[in-house]
């Protein structure tokens, strides 16, 4: 009497309360109508009878509608027909009433009860109609294994009178559960073995099944059309009927296609992220071999000039300057190369100290001193300059390829400017210089890896300001880059940053 | 003084081996060679050098190791050899008792002078009493600094810094011995004593505050005093 569940009068849920709702129903109509026979005669109550069996037709199941139509044309026998108080029937048009009211009672109950089952079988179609249109509605707009797999478990027990639900990927020759609703212990019942056939043959298995039927959950395969997503393993608290059975497996065919659709795209977007690092790796090689060739065959070559022949005095020492400058030039594309490839692997770890901007700055132009021997370096630095808060190592790295980027791209005798301040919490550096700056259109790229900007006398494998960007950004600042509007390009450095407390550092005298 | 010094030269790659053999022996020191730490303690054990150069990236034992060992009874210079961007192993090396340290590549000038550093600091036992550098004279003893022949005024932070690095000249000193010398263990973490501090000592003792001749900083590991 399932059906019935869904006209919400809950004393009716029970078959039980059902029957003894019918006989008091008809005792109580019975006696109601013992005065009015007295008045109208006896007909007029199996009138009455007819219209309360009809009633009840409506809310009660076939069972108790079958005892109402019985026990209505017994009453009206026993009490009403005379003789009253015996179920004996004298006349024969009595006995002729008394036939076609138990047949019109039954015909109307049975009827009614029909329509209305038929009425209710439609309903269910349509909710479950409604429930299949709003699932595919709702994972069509889901991304993510988890998200789909959430909102399609999220009704399953409404629908189906499940204790719990499972979805197992296959991953390495086993299963991993990837989303699970109801009960917990599910875990350990799980039975691989049974998974695996069920993936393995695309065939149901579990409890109310064929297969494996031993046991308390039942395994359907998600199938796909290009792959199958997994596996969904499902507690039924009792059999499905069959028209559910059918709602069911439209149910999981939803699941089964967008998790086909999920699984898709992220393979199609391993594959484009595949095809990019594959085309990186190209970019990367010809750029290398390109970049290494030059200062390789420049050592090469002065070094054996210097083993064959007797050069004066003074061409071995420019042989030699050239050897160096070309392995310093190597080391350089050592050096970017690794640093990049710390800061991809975030190997990159940042120990923050106190620093003085004014050190940082000496340090990079000891360092850059050959290359800023023909540039006019001018730094502002503010005397109440505080100590801020910075990796000394890494921000050299910064502001060392910053100013070496200047020295590459300006011409020489051009101005590079350093400026530092603290405002407002954040350090801000700005390096500028008065060339030509980039190119508009390219300035969105220049931290991009292995970007370069065609005919620089630079060479270098376009990495200095990708790790710019990266070691700022692994000090949680940022950095922007912009043509001034004169000339020159400006690159400002933004990093948050505390201030020690002055106070607190003793001064002896 | 390097005339006969010795040097062992703990090293697994062999074109840096004979690179450091060539330059050594070409500046007039002998050298002894090992491939690995094992041959390193047996060499050194045998031979006393006068100093070790001791590559931290060897493959038996690490270098850090090596050091360590060493350490429990050769008191002679250790100078390691390290790549670059590993702040963390060099100051831990000069924590544990290295003398110097080189990142690969190095440049020779840079090497001899190390050596010739370590080699002399190790020789000086008694305290000179007066360190001149250019026209800066630091009077150890009278607790008196000139430069240019002009009395300059420190306080005494300033001047105990100021002669703890002096004495070391040459060689790196880590921001945390600095601190633990000066301010004591309670003050490790506070560089910003320190930084404060350096950047006195320049405006008083360099020609040009904003470019330090005098006080160099190694990065993220201390400072050194030029040579």
């Amino acid at each position: 009497m399932r059906l019935f569940k869904k006209i919400s009068l809950p004393f009716l849920a029970s078959d039980i309360n059902q029957y003894l709702i019918v006989l008091f129903v008809i005792a109580l109509t019975a006696l109601l109508c013992r005065p009015l026979s007295n008045q109208q005669g006896y007909y007029i109550v199996s009138f009455i009878l007819l219209f309360v069996v009809s009633i009840m037709a409506v809310f009660l199941g076939i069972g108790p509608i079958l005892l109402a139509s019985t026990a209505s044309s017994l009453v009206w026998n026993f009490f009403f027909i005379p003789p009253h108080y015996a179920l004996h029937i004298e006349r024969t048009e009595d006995k002729l009433m008394f036939g076609s009211f138990f047949f019109i009672a039954l015909i109307n109950g049975v009827l009614t009860n029909r329509i209305r089952r038929q009425e209710v079988l439609a309903l269910e179609r349509e909710e479950r109609t409604n429930a299949i249109f709003e699932l595919t509605r709702e994972l069509s707009n889901t991304s993510g294994i988890k998200e789909i797999l959430d909102v399609a478990f999220k009704d399953v027990k409404k629908y189906f009178d499940a204790a719990s639900i499972c979805f197992l990927k296959e991953k390495e020759n086993t299963f991993e559960i990837l989303a699970r609703k109801g009960k917990e212990n599910d875990n350990i019942r799980m039975d691989y073995k049974i998974a695996e056939w069920v993936f393995k043959n695309s065939i149901k298995a579990g409890r109310f099944t064929e297969f494996y039927n031993e046991t308390g959950l039942t395994y359907y395969p998600l199938t796909g059309k290009r792959l199958n997503p997994g596996i969904v393993t499902i507690e039924f608290e009792k059999r499905l009927s069959e028209e559910k059975e059918i709602f069911w497996i439209g149910y999981l065919a939803q699941i089964s296609n967008a998790l086909e659709r999920e699984l898709l795209s992220e393979l199609a977007l391993k594959a484009r992220l595949l095809g990019e690092s594959d085309k990186l790796y190209k970019t990367l090689f010809t750029l290398i071999s390109h970049e290494f060739r030059i200062p390789i065959a420049t050592i090469m070559g002065a070094s054996d000039t210097l083993l064959i022949s007797q050069t004066t005095d003074l061409n071995r020492t420019d042989l030699f300057n050239e050897i160096f400058k070309a392995s310093a030039r190597l080391n350089h594309l050592v050096e970017n190369l690794l640093n990049m490839s710390r800061l991809e692997s975030g190997k990159i770890s940042v120990h923050l100290d106190w620093c003085d901007v004014n050190d940082l700055l000496n340090k990079v132009t000891r360092i850059l001193k050959k290359e800023l021997e023909n540039y006019n370096l001018k730094s502002s630095i503010p005397v109440e300059m505080p100590l801020v808060r910075l990796d000394f190592g890494l921000m050299e790295q910064v502001i060392y390829n910053l100013i070496l980027n200047s020295c590459q791209y300006t011409p020489s005798g051009s101005i590079i400017m350093f400026n530092a301040d603290y405002i407002d919490g954040y350090l801000v550096i700005i390096v500028e210089d008065n060339g030509a700056g980039f190119p508009p259109e390219l300035l969105d790229r220049v931290f991009q890896k292995f970007f370069r900007v065609d005919n620089s006398k630079a060479g270098g494998l376009g990495l200095g300001l990708s790790i710019v960007k990266g070691l700022v950004e692994a000090h949680k600042g940022t950095v922007k880059v912009e043509n001034q509007q004169n000339s020159g390009v400006r690159f400002t450095i933004t990093i948050p940053t505390g201030i020690p407390d002055m106070k607190q550092i003793k001064f002896d005298q | 003084m390097s005339e006969f010094e010795t040097i062992l030269i703990i090293d697994d790659e062999v074109q840096i081996r004979r690179l450091l053999e060539i330059t050594l022996t070409s500046n007039g020191y002998k050298t002894l060679i090992a491939s690995d730490g094992k041959e390193g303690f047996t060499s050194a054990a045998t031979h006393h050098p006068s100093l070790i150069i001791l590559d931290l990236g060897l493959p038996d034992i690490d270098g850090l190791e090596v050091l360590v060992k060493l350490r429990e009874w050769f008191t002679r210079p250790i100078i390691i050899l390290t790549v670059r961007n590993s702040e963390d192993d060099i100051v831990h090396a000069l924590d544990k008792g290295a003398n110097d340290y080189l990142t690969k590549p190095f440049r020779s000038g840079e090497l001899l002078a190390r050596i010739r550093t370590a080699i002399r600091l190790n020789a000086e036992k008694a305290d000179m009493p007066v360190i001149e550098f250019g026209s800066l004279r630091i009077d150890l003893i009278n607790h008196v600094v000139r430069k240019n022949d002009e009395i300059v005024k420190f306080t005494a932070t300033e001047f105990s810094l100021l002669s703890l690095l002096a004495k070391n000249q040459g060689r790196v000193l880590t921001h945390q011995f600095l601190l633990k010398e000066i301010w004591g263990y309670s003050y490790l973490e506070q560089t910003q004593y320190l930084r404060v501090f350096i950047a006195q000592l320049r405006k008083k003792i360099e020609e040009d505050p904003s470019k330090p001749e005098l006080l160099i900083t190694e990065s993220g590991i201390g400072y050194r005093f030029r040579d």
